[in-house]
């Protein structure tokens, strides 16, 4: 409460305003481009948006399905793992060095199917294991993500496979491609939890999934599908992570998933679940991917990036405490 | 039609757009900041015109290990010896993060890049770029997997001569101590190319002396200290009479070191009970070991031959001349015998002085 009390005391109105408002992180992170651009070389530039584009996309496909997890209340460590899986049976199955469907016309569009199948399927082990045998979803998610790493290493003896078809290679370096797949299904999330009663559904599972119940929420459907969501946004994301580096890695995103986490968090969406919007995570994921962006552009060095990015995210939360706070407070 | 992205339309988009909301007008507003700049102002270039100094991004995949370290500071230095300014970037082992800092570089409009790679396919479309925009890359100590139109230079270890040459003088340790001994090999991250040379090098020295050398266990690192000392302790209770251990990198021996310990077989060299060790690199830890009698050998890398190799490929690149496409690293081989000798030529044996 202190840090809402003093915040609410002293800031002038239309500060005041910008902080209360939903999309604080998206102010956040315009001042946070138009205070860099003097400093950061090429920061506001159309090759510089290209690259941030790059980076951001992949993973704000796999954000926005943890946004729907962490929204009913549970948590889905497996979804870098699951990138990693798609990644490589995927490219196994389209390389044309020794994939096992290499010079066939139907190569990447069963490539492509199977890696939302896998992420889809995956998803469905996690909710299964979740609503159904009542594991929480840390263990169920957390033991996925130890078969899965581990299995994805195994089949491929840890080597990166190569050779992808262009066809499928532009699905992530073509730029027009990547955003339109990426707008649509975050749009799609977007609206989904914002316009219909299923989405409803997902925020009443979150703040009490036994008052849900009683109201007449089928909390184990909701569940379910919400953890096959998330994997089926992993499988997407590994079609753009893949096809962005021309490789099916089975390390694929394996250190991704604290940016993924602190992106989604830092858009507003609560770790105890029932608050939370996909827009938040698109703002979250916006944010630190300039935050990374502009300090390599300074030139800072790679201890001192890692410390001031530190500084900024806990900046960065520190203001979405105290903005829940005074909105707690008034009201 | 990679990397195509309308950004010199971006204002103008901006105002045709109806104002739904003050939201939507918000994100269109950040999006003609950051993809808009076709319309406002360039990027810069290097600070100075004229006979403009040259600035060249460096870019490791990780700091992680001494020797990493070591190379970072070698190419910073040669760098700034020859007046040319240095723009650096840490990848943290993440092959995206590593895409877009190289492309971050290409943005800054550096006259040329020396990175080490994640590994030999994923850094393919970072050279696809470099090459694109005509920046020379010169990639340290890792090579890319060769692919049609990507072009790069590579300075790497000769990894499976100076192995086959490290493994050779263990054996003939091995020879001279009269009995056979059952050995065992760490191998790295076998999809990194460096990993598979020094695999190969290390058959190619045992091949033909089974008679004094039988490999009884191959420990998969991944270049992970953790998973090299839980194969190192099981490899050593399904076969408790091993007595010749290599290790691909210097850098897993504390994890070997922690396993032979707790199987009561650390000894000095010379003494009853000591198993023949040694490794690749050249690292501070592979010093002491040497300087205080546990370590046979190791071989080294010369950091500092591939660091000032790197600088001057960067520069001929720019000057037009013809570079091979692979520079080789001889090495050397330091061990008891040499130590006097050869340690000030060793990177470890000068991070342990600094």
């Amino acid at each position: 409460m202190a840090i809402g009390m003093r915040v609410d005391g002293w800031l002038p109105g239309w500060l005041k305003r910008g902080v209360l408002s939903d999309h604080l992180i998206l102010w956040l992170s315009v001042a946070y481009v138009l205070g860099m651009a003097p400093w950061a070389t090429g920061f506001v530039s159309v090759s510089n948006a290209q690259t941030i584009l790059a980076y951001l996309l992949p993973v704000l496909v796999v954000s926005v399905g943890l946004t729907l997890v962490l929204i009913i209340g549970g948590i889905d460590l497996s979804v870098t793992s699951i990138i990693a899986l798609a990644s490589v049976l995927g490219a196994k199955v389209m390389s044309g060095e020794d994939g096992w469907m290499a010079g066939n016309a139907l190569a990447v569009p069963v490539g492509v199917l199977v890696m939302l199948a896998v992420g889809l399927g995956l998803g469905a082990v996690n909710g299964f294991t979740v609503a159904v045998c009542r594991i929480p979803a840390f263990i169920a998610t957390l033991t996925t993500m130890m078969f899965v790493s581990g299995f994805a290493i195994w089949v491929t003896l840890s080597r990166k496979i190569g050779g992808l078809p262009a066809g499928f290679v532009m699905l992530g370096q073509n730029l027009w491609v990547a955003t339109v797949m990426a707008v649509a299904v975050t749009w799609l999330a977007h609206g989904f939890l914002s316009r219909t009663l299923y989405g409803r559904w997902f925020y009443a599972v979150g703040q009490n999934a036994r008052a849900a119940l009683v109201s007449g929420v089928p909390v184990g459907r909701v569940t379910f599908w919400t953890y096959v969501a998330s994997g089926g946004f992993a499988g997407l994301s590994a079609i753009l992570f893949t096809a962005g580096l021309e490789t099916g890695n089975p390390e694929m995103a394996r250190d991704n998933l604290l940016d993924v986490v602190g992106a989604v968090v830092i858009g507003g969406t609560s770790l105890y679940g029932g608050r939370g919007r996909v827009l938040g995570t698109v703002f979250g994921v916006l944010f630190l991917a300039l935050v990374d962006n502009s300090l390599n552009l300074v030139g800072l060095t790679f201890y001192t990036i890692t410390m001031v990015k530190g500084g900024v995210i806990l900046g960065a939360a520190l203001l979405d405490t105290a903005r829940t706070r005074i909105l707690a407070r008034t009201g | 039609m990679r990397n195509t992205w309308p950004g010199a339309g971006g204002s103008c988009l901006a105002e045709s757009i109806t104002r739904r909301s003050r939201l939507l007008a918000a994100v269109v507003g950040l999006g003609v900041l950051v993809v808009g700049g076709g319309c406002g102002r360039a990027p810069e270039s290097t600070p100075e015109g004229g006979g403009k100094r040259l600035t060249i991004g460096v870019n490791f995949e990780t700091l992680q290990t001494e020797y990493w370290v070591a190379g970072f500071e070698a190419i910073r230095s040669e760098l700034k010896k020859r007046g040319i300014d240095v723009v650096d970037s840490i990848a943290d082992g993440d092959s995206s993060r590593q895409l877009q800092q190289i492309r971050t570089f290409i943005t800054r409009k550096v006259d040329g890049i020396i990175f080490v790679p994640k590994d030999a396919r994923t850094c393919i479309p970072a050279i696809k770029a470099a090459n694109e925009a005509g920046i020379p890359v010169v990639l340290f100590n890792r090579p890319a997997a060769e692919t049609e139109g990507v072009r790069s230079v590579a300075i790497v270890a000769d990894n499976r001569k100076l192995t086959r040459e490290t493994v050779s003088f263990m054996v003939e340790q091995a020879r001279q101590s009269g009995r056979k001994h059952k050995a065992m090999v760490v191998v790295g991250d076998l999809g990194d190319a460096n990993a598979i040379g020094r695999r190969d090098g290390f058959y190619d020295a045992v091949k033909g002396n089974e008679e004094v050398v039988e490999v009884v266990s191959e420990v998969p690192s991944e270049w992970n200290q953790e998973k090299a000392r839980s194969g190192v302790v099981n490899g050593l209770q399904a076969h408790p009479d091993i007595s010749f251990i290599f290790t691909s990198s210097d850098f897993l021996f504390p994890a070997i070191v922690a396993a032979l310990k707790s199987a009561n077989k650390y000894h000095k060299v010379g003494t009853p009970g000591h198993v023949i060790l040694g490794g690749f690199d050249g690292d501070a830890t592979a010093y002491q070991m040497l300087e205080e009698g546990y370590l046979d050998a190791t071989g080294v890398q010369d950091v500092y031959f591939e660091a000032e190799q790197s600088v001057q490929a960067v520069l001929d690149l720019l000057a037009g001349k013809e570079v091979p496409a692979l520079i080789l690293d001889p090495g050397f081989v330091i061990h008891q015998g040499n130590l006097h000798d050869l340690k000030d030529r060793m990177w470890g044996a000068r991070v342990m002085g600094r």
